[in-house]
């Protein structure tokens, strides 16, 4: 909101990103959204940048099991 | 042999193959389950034990089990229920927490820290190392953290993480949000201020 009381649309479009990106908002929501974000190259850069973070902290999370953590899960197995 | 000797020695076989079975697929999840634990707990160490207790209680009450169903989320739901068992609970509510940054923050704080007036967001990322991911995340507060470790990493949707945690849907996405904003505060303060 600006200091005549109105909302600042890239305000709103950084209210939408997360639900954007999750395919949450409504089919109005999104076609404002997408409509601002055709215009706006300040919120576009964001809205990719926040995609391309999204699958970066993903693949830096995974982090290989010890093959030693492996045989002991196999090891509690039930005997048969 | 009678006809009740043949039918229990058949229905212990069965139970038998069904159990094997039942093995074999939730060890074919451990890298997952493991790279889930790793996120919820605070060390490699930690991480180790908690999947090991999930597969010795798993192994225990695998009957309990619907085939059929998730086993990777029934799986995570023990996880998750041991994990608060080892009373890991101990931190600030939610509620309590400060408000976070908005969405945009993260990117214009590392744009700002670059020479480049409009730099692209490939350049911007690249400000980003795997290990401020890692630490980052394990900086946000772990009712926050599960939730995004499940969705975000886990691939868990908003149901199946709801389920796992058992809070509502709307809960899940209400702290998949903050949790998400956290992380971007985390990750700006540990890159721009070092």
């Amino acid at each position: 909101m600006n200091i005549l009381g109105v909302e600042d649309p890239c305000d709103k479009c950084e209210q939408m990103l997360q639900p954007y990106l999750d395919r949450e908002l409504t089919e109005a929501e999104r076609q404002e959204a997408e409509s601002h974000l055709e215009g706006c190259s300040y919120c576009r850069k964001r809205y990719h940048f926040e995609e391309k973070l999204r699958m970066f902290v993903r693949q830096a999370a995974v982090e290989q099991m010890d093959p030693q953590l492996k045989q002991k899960l196999a090891a509690l197995r039930t005997a048969l | 042999m009678s006809d009740s000797t043949n039918e229990n020695a058949r229905r212990l076989a069965e139970g038998a193959r069904d159990r094997v079975h039942f093995e074999e697929d939730a060890l074919a999840l451990a890298d997952q389950v493991y790279s889930v634990a790793r996120h919820l707990s605070g060390s490699r160490e930690e991480a180790e034990d908690l999947v090991q207790e999930t597969y010795a209680r798993a192994f225990r009450s695998w009957r309990s089990f619907t085939p059929g169903t998730n086993l990777r989320a029934w799986l995570m739901r023990i996880m998750t229920n041991l994990n608060i068992d080892r009373g890991r609970r101990k931190q600030r509510s939610p509620d309590t927490q400060p408000l976070e940054e908005g969405d945009y923050y993260l990117y214009n704080r590392l744009s700002d820290s670059i020479s480049d007036d409009n730099p692209q967001e490939d350049q911007v990322l690249r400000r980003l190392s795997q290990n401020d991911a890692v630490t980052a995340l394990s900086a946000v507060p772990h009712d926050f953290r599960d939730v995004v470790v499940l969705v975000d990493i886990g691939d868990f949707s908003y149901q199946d993480a709801a389920q796992i945690l058992d809070i509502p849907i709307g809960t899940v996405m209400s702290r998949l949000h903050r949790g998400r904003r956290i992380l971007k505060q985390e990750l700006a303060d540990t890159v721009v201020e070092g």
